[in-house]
């Protein structure tokens, strides 16, 4: 699977495969939101960083788990705009994406034009 | 709560919350739960918790994990002193924020 060539360390492995089994056991509905926001924050999120990503999808297991045990309704988990909590949820993990790395490089190069600026 | 309350909250929802949680201890639900009694009715419940881990990930708050009858352990949340020195910071924030805008309602400037 390809989570394995993102997550090498083999303890990550045990921990990410028991995030799995946290998953699978949460009902319907709340196991598809899982799915789905793990989808997202797999693609945006962490992903040159292993513990990084195992602590952000433990993270989310724990949030869901709590909703299921509050009865909270899926939709005051996630909110109206579930981009927007996927978005904020994910800043509180480091590790490179991407998307991050494109932000940095953006970034980067408006810091040398700054300094070309003043040269 | 209209749309432009929500965008106006998402600044001081930290504030917010680090306020409320200078009052009393507190898990992730109970804050969401106050927050909606007191008419906030769009926070998300994934909004708060998302801000509960980035105010521990920054020290603000110490946590202590409680057992519950169903479900993972609570955690449960307080404000420590560098929370309440950041809550300081934010109440100056607002003032200065609020005292503005109000001379611009009364066409000063």
């Amino acid at each position: 699977m390809w989570i394995e060539k993102i997550v090498g360390d083999l303890g990550d492995k045990k921990r990410y495969r028991e995030y799995r089994e946290r998953v699978r056991q949460l009902p319907d509905g709340y196991r598809e939101a899982a799915l789905a926001l793990e989808r997202y924050l797999l693609h945006l999120g962490p992903s040159n960083d292993g513990s990084s990503l195992i602590a952000m999808v433990t993270d989310l297991a724990d949030l869901l788990e709590q909703s299921v045990a509050a009865g909270t309704p899926l939709r005051d988990v996630v909110g109206a705009d579930p981009v927007e909590f996927a978005e904020e949820f994910m800043q509180n993990y480091g590790g490179g994406s991407w998307i991050r790395k494109e932000r940095d490089r953006l970034a980067t190069a408006i810091d040398r034009a700054e300094a070309e600026e003043r040269r | 709560m209209g749309k432009q309350a929500t965008e106006m909250l998402k600044g001081t929802l930290e504030g917010i919350v680090l306020a409320l949680l200078s009052g009393r201890a507190a898990y992730g639900y109970e804050i969401t739960a106050w927050l909606r009694d007191q008419g906030f009715t769009d926070i998300a419940e994934g909004t708060i918790y998302a801000l509960l881990i980035r105010a521990e990930q920054r020290g603000l708050v110490d946590v202590e994990k409680v057992p519950s009858e169903k479900g993972p352990p609570r955690k449960v949340y307080t404000l420590n002193a560098r929370g309440q020195e950041y809550l300081n910071e934010f109440w100056r924030t607002w003032s200065f924020l609020s005292e503005r805008l109000e001379q611009l309602r009364e066409g000063g400037r």
